[in-house]
C-alpha cells in the first residue's frame, strides 16, 4: 500500500484541486509515510513493516485444523512478537485486528461445520448421550485454541479474538444445543440414588453410561474457555435447581413425619456444593477460600432448595394437616422456610384452593369439615402463631360452615361428648376448660405490644381466641343459639339414656358452665333437677303403690325443648298403669298433675308367644301396637291408627316394621296384619323387605326424607320458626295499624327495638311477603300497608 | 300372647291443678296476672320452677305465683288487694280452687 502512495499522489495533483487542498494531502501522506517509515532511511523502513504486516497476518490467519497441510508452522515466539511489535509501533494494530475479525468470521463455516456434525449425531442416538456433546465442546475448544494468538501477544490480540470468536460461536450454536448442554452439565452432579423413583429414567440411563468423573474437571474449563460459563449461567444454574428439585421430590414427598430440612442442608453441603466448586472455583485449591468464591452461588441454591421445599409442602398441606399430629415434624420446615422465603400469599391461596376443592362441598360431612377446621387451626398456628394465615385460610371454612344447618349440633354433639368418647372427639382437646374468651380491646398499655403482621388484612383481630372451642363457637355471631341446641342435645340424651345419665351430663353441664357462664346454662340445670325430682318422686310413689315396671321422668315444660308431638292415647294395660301412677303422683303433690308424652320414652317388653317368649325394647309407638295386638289377632292398618289416634301413617308402618322384623306379626294382605302364634321359618324376611319398601314410599309421598327422627326434628325447626314468625308479626300488624305505609327499611328498623329479633332484611321481607300473599299486607312502591277487612 | 311390661321408661310433665289449664298440648296457657310468665315456670326472682316457685289460690280464683303476690301485698298500694279484681286477698284453703 505505501508503494503505491506516491503514484495516489500524484493523481491528486493533476486533479484541478486547489492549492489548499493540495497541501493538506501532501502533509497527511507525508505524516502516513513517517508513521510507516519510521526514522529509518529511505523506505528501508517501509520494507521491514510490509515484512511485519504480511508475517502477523498469516501469523493469525485461522487455520483449517482438519486439513494436515494447513497447520501452524512451528513461529518463532521472538520473531513473531517482533513484527507484532512493529506493526504496533507504526500504530497499525487495529486495522491488523480488523483484518483478524474479519478472516475468522470467514474461516467461521469450519466451526459451523462440527457443531452441526456433533448435534447431528447427538440428536439422532436415541437416547441421547451427553457424551457427543462432550466431544462437541472438545472440538471447539480444539478450533478456539488453533486460532488463539498467544497470549504473549498482548491482552488486546488475545481478547478480541475471543471476543469475536464467542460472539461467531453463539451466534452459529442453534437452540438445540441450550438442550445438550443441560444434559452435558446435569451428568457432571452426583448420581440421585439408583432406586428412587426419579421422572425420566432415559436421563438416567444415559448418566449411568457417561461418567461425570471422567470428564467433569476438563469440562468446566472448556466451558470457561469457551466463554459458556458466562453464557449459560443460567442455565447451569437451572441445571442445578432442577437436580435439587428432582431429588427434593423424590426424597422428601409424602415425607411429614420428620424435619428434613437439616438432612437437606447436609446433603447440599456434601453433595451439591462440591459440584459449586468444580464449577465456579475449580481452580481454588483452598477449601475455605472456594466456599467463600462460591458464596453468592450456593446461597441461591440454599434459597432454592428452601423454596422447593416450601413450594412442595405448600402442595401438600391439605393433605399434612389431615394427618396432623402424626405430621408435625413438618410443620417446621415449612414455619422455617417461610421465613426465607415469601411463600406466605401462595400458602394462604393454594390452601383456600384445596379447601375450597376437597372440603367446602356438599359432599364432605359437617363433622369432618370441623376436625379438618380444627387441625387447621392446630396446624397454622404452629406455622404462623400470630395467625395471620390462619385468619386468612379460616375465613371461607368459617363462613361455609355458618351456612351449614348442622354446624351448631355437630359443634355442640362435641361440646357435650367430648374428652369422654374417643369417636365423637374431633376437638382433640387437651388443655383445661376455660371461660369463653370474650373479643377484648387493645390493651395500649401492653409493653410486650408487637404490630400486626405486615400481611395481616385490615379485619385481622390479633387476639384470636386461644381455645379451639372458643374459635369453633365464635363462627356464630350469637352464642345463644349454642344454649339451644345444647338444650335440644340434653334433652335427647337425658330421656333416651339409662339410669346414670343423670351423673354424666352433669359433669357435662358444669364444663359447659365454665365455658358459657352459669346463666346461660340454667336451663339445664333446671333439666338435671327435673331429673332427680323424677327418680325421688318415684321411689316415693313406688312406696306407695307398687306399680313396678313404671318408671316415668316427669319435666318442667317450660324448661325443656318443645318436646309436644304425636299424640296417642296408649292402649290396654299401659294407659291403666299411667292412669294409677298420675293418682298416685296427685296423691303426693296435691297441687299437681301429670301430662303423658306417650311417644317418648322406652317400653321394656316380654311377649309370651305360644312357643317362644320375645324380649325386646321398644319405642311407646311400638308397644302400643303389640298391646292392640294382644287384645286380637288381627289389624288392619287404618283400624290400628283410629285406635289410637293422632298418629302418620308412616309412623304406624313404622312401628308395625319393628314388629315384622322381630317375627311377632306379618303382613297378610295389602294393609292387614296378623300376629304370629307361632314363628314362621320362611317368609318373613321378604315380609320385611316389603315393607320397608313400602314404608319409604309412604315417606317420600309425606315427603319427609330420611328416618323418622329426622323429620321429626325438622318439623320442630319449622314449628319453632313459624312461632317466631307469629311473635313479629303480631309486631308488624300493630305498627302498621297506628303508621300505615311503612317502607321495609323502616320496619326493619322498628323490630330492632326488639329483645330478640334477629332477622335479617331478606328474612323479614321473605316474610312480609307470605303474609302478602295470604292476603293480609299489600305493597305498593315499596311502602307496606295492612289489608283492611 | 300375653304382653308383659318389665321396665317403662316414661316421660311426663307436671302442670298446676289450675282450673285454667287448657287441655290440648300445645294451646297457651293463661299466664300467672303479675309476671305473666307461665305457672309452670318461675316468677322472675325464682331459677327453679316447681315445688321451689309455688303457686297461691285466692278465694276469688285468681292464682299467681306465690312469690309474685307476696311481693305485690307487700308493697302499699296493693292494698291487701288482689291485683286481677281489687277484692281483698284471702288465700284459699287447701290450694283448691276449683
Amino acid at each position: 500500500m505505501a508503494l503505491f502512495a506516491p503514484a495516489a499522489r500524484d493523481a491528486a495533483l493533476n486533479d484541478g484541486t486547489t492549492e489548499a487542498l493540495r497541501s493538506q494531502v501532501a502533509a497527511k501522506w507525508g505524516e502516513a509515510f513517517a508513521r510507516l517509515n519510521r526514522a529509518e532511511p529511505g523506505i528501508q523502513g517501509l520494507m521491514e513493516f510490509s515484512q511485519a504486516w504480511g508475517m502477523a497476518k498469516e501469523y493469525l490467519r485461522p487455520r483449517d485444523i482438519m486439513n494436515p497441510a494447513d497447520v501452524r508452522p512451528d513461529y518463532n515466539i521472538s520473531l513473531i512478537r517482533h513484527a507484532f511489535d512493529l506493526v504496533g509501533q507504526s500504530r497499525r494494530l487495529p486495522v491488523l485486528l480488523e483484518g483478524l475479525i474479519e478472516q475468522t468470521r470467514q474461516a467461521f463455516p469450519l466451526v459451523e461445520r462440527t457443531i452441526h456434525y456433533h448435534l447431528q449425531v447427538y440428536e439422532a442416538t436415541e437416547p441421547r448421550d451427553p457424551r457427543e456433546i462432550a466431544r462437541l465442546v472438545q472440538a471447539l475448544r480444539r478450533w478456539y485454541d488453533a486460532w488463539l494468538p498467544w497470549s504473549e501477544l498482548g491482552v488486546t490480540i488475545c481478547g478480541t479474538f475471543t471476543l469475536h470468536f464467542h460472539t461467531l460461536l453463539f451466534a452459529a450454536l442453534p437452540p438445540s444445543f441450550i438442550t445438550g448442554f443441560k444434559h452435558l452439565c446435569a451428568c457432571t452432579l452426583p448420581n440421585i440414588h439408583a432406586d428412587s423413583t426419579v421422572p425420566g429414567s432415559a436421563d438416567n440411563a444415559a448418566l449411568d453410561n457417561a461418567d461425570p468423573t471422567h470428564f467433569a474437571f476438563r469440562i468446566w474449563d472448556t466451558f470457561d474457555a469457551l466463554g459458556m460459563l458466562d453464557r449459560y449461567e443460567t442455565v447451569i444454574a437451572s441445571v442445578g435447581y432442577e437436580y435439587i428439585e428432582r431429588v427434593m421430590r423424590a426424597t422428601c414427598a409424602g415425607v411429614w413425619g420428620k424435619a428434613v430440612m437439616p438432612e437437606l442442608r447436609r446433603w447440599v453441603a456434601v453433595r451439591v456444593k462440591p459440584w459449586l466448586r468444580s464449577v465456579y472455583a475449580k481452580d481454588i485449591e483452598d477449601d475455605q477460600a472456594a466456599m467463600t468464591a462460591i458464596q453468592t452461588v450456593s446461597s441461591r441454591f440454599d434459597f432454592h432448595v428452601a423454596k422447593t421445599l416450601c413450594d412442595l409442602r405448600i402442595s401438600e398441606l391439605f393433605d399434612i394437616i389431615i394427618d396432623y399430629p402424626d405430621s408435625a415434624p413438618c410443620l417446621e420446615d415449612i414455619k422455617e422456610c417461610l421465613v426465607r422465603v415469601d411463600g406466605r400469599a401462595s400458602l394462604v391461596q393454594a390452601l383456600r384452593k384445596a379447601n375450597r376443592k376437597r372440603l367446602l362441598h356438599p359432599g364432605a360431612d359437617t363433622r369432618l369439615i370441623l376436625q379438618q377446621y380444627v387441625l387447621t387451626i392446630k396446624c397454622l398456628r404452629a406455622i404462623d402463631p400470630q395467625g395471620v394465615l390462619l385468619f386468612k385460610v379460616a375465613d371461607p371454612i368459617r363462613r361455609y360452615l355458618r351456612e351449614r344447618p348442622d354446624t351448631i349440633r355437630c359443634i355442640v354433639a362435641n361440646l357435650v361428648g367430648g374428652s369422654g368418647d374417643s369417636e365423637d372427639d374431633i376437638l382433640g382437646e387437651t388443655e383445661p376448660p376455660a371461660p369463653l374468651h370474650q373479643p377484648e380491646l387493645e390493651d395500649y398499655t401492653d409493653p410486650n405490644w408487637e404490630p400486626e403482621p405486615l400481611d395481616a388484612g385490615p379485619d385481622f383481630r390479633a387476639n384470636r381466641p386461644a381455645d379451639v372451642i372458643s374459635t369453633l363457637v365464635s363462627i356464630y355471631d350469637s352464642r345463644d343459639l349454642f344454649v339451644k341446641e345444647l338444650q335440644v342435645l340434653l334433652a335427647q340424651r337425658l330421656l333416651k339414656g339409662g339410669g346414670d345419665a343423670p351423673e354424666k351430663e352433669r359433669r357435662n353441664v358444669e364444663i359447659l358452665k365454665i365455658r358459657f357462664g352459669d346463666a346461660a346454662l340454667q336451663v339445664c340445670e333446671v333439666m338435671l333437677k327435673d331429673m332427680g325430682d323424677s327418680r325421688r318422686t318415684d321411689v316415693h310413689v313406688q312406696g306407695q303403690e307398687n306399680l313396678g315396671v313404671l318408671h316415668p321422668t316427669i319435666i318442667s315444660r317450660h324448661f325443656w325443648p318443645a318436646v309436644e308431638g304425636a299424640e296417642f292415647k296408649l292402649p290396654g294395660q299401659f294407659e291403666r298403669l299411667q292412669s294409677s301412677y298420675a293418682k298416685q303422683y296427685t296423691l303426693f303433690k296435691p297441687d299437681k298433675k301429670l301430662r303423658w308424652l306417650p311417644h317418648l320414652g322406652t317400653v321394656s317388653l316380654e311377649l309370651e308367644l305360644e312357643d317362644r317368649t320375645v324380649r325386646v325394647q321398644v319405642p311407646p309407638l311400638e308397644a302400643a301396637f303389640i298391646e292392640l295386638f294382644s287384645e286380637q289377632d288381627t289389624w288392619t292398618v287404618p283400624a290400628l291408627i283410629e285406635r289410637l289416634g293422632k298418629i302418620t301413617r308412616a309412623a304406624a308402618l313404622k312401628a308395625l316394621l319393628t314388629w315384622v322384623n322381630h317375627g311377632v306379626i306379618k303382613e297378610t294382605e295389602e294393609d292387614t296384619y296378623v300376629l304370629l302364634e307361632r314363628a314362621e321359618s320362611e317368609g318373613g324376611q321378604g315380609d320385611a323387605r316389603k315393607l320397608q319398601a313400602k314404608q319409604r314410599l309412604v315417606e317420600q309421598e309425606a315427603g319427609a326424607g330420611g328416618g323418622q327422627e329426622e323429620g321429626r326434628e325438622e318439623e320442630r325447626r319449622r314449628e319453632e320458626g313459624r312461632r317466631e314468625m307469629d311473635v313479629y308479626w303480631k309486631f308488624i300488624q300493630g305498627m302498621l295499624t297506628n303508621l300505615p305505609n311503612l317502607p321495609l327499611e323502616r320496619i326493619h328498623a322498628m323490630l330492632g327495638f326488639v329483645d330478640t329479633y334477629n332477622l335479617t332484611t331478606e328474612q323479614l321481607a321473605g316474610l312480609l311477603d307470605a303474609a302478602r300473599r295470604e292476603g293480609l299486607v299489600d305493597v305498593k312502591e315499596g311502602l307496606w300497608k295492612l289489608v283492611i277487612k | 300372647m300375653k304382653v308383659k311390661v318389665t321396665n317403662w321408661n316414661a316421660v311426663a310433665y307436671w302442670h298446676w291443678d289450675v282450673a285454667s289449664a287448657v287441655d290440648d298440648f300445645s294451646g297457651e296457657q293463661e299466664p300467672c296476672g303479675i309476671c305473666r310468665n307461665p305457672y309452670e315456670g318461675c316468677c322472675p326472682s325464682c331459677k327453679v320452677p316447681g315445688d321451689d316457685c309455688p303457686l297461691i289460690w285466692g278465694e276469688c280464683t285468681h292464682v299467681f305465683h306465690m312469690h309474685c303476690l307476696l311481693k305485690w301485698i307487700g308493697t302499699s298500694t296493693s292494698k291487701q288487694q288482689c291485683p286481677m279484681d281489687r277484692r281483698p286477698w284471702v288465700t284459699a284453703d287447701a290450694g283448691k280452687s276449683s
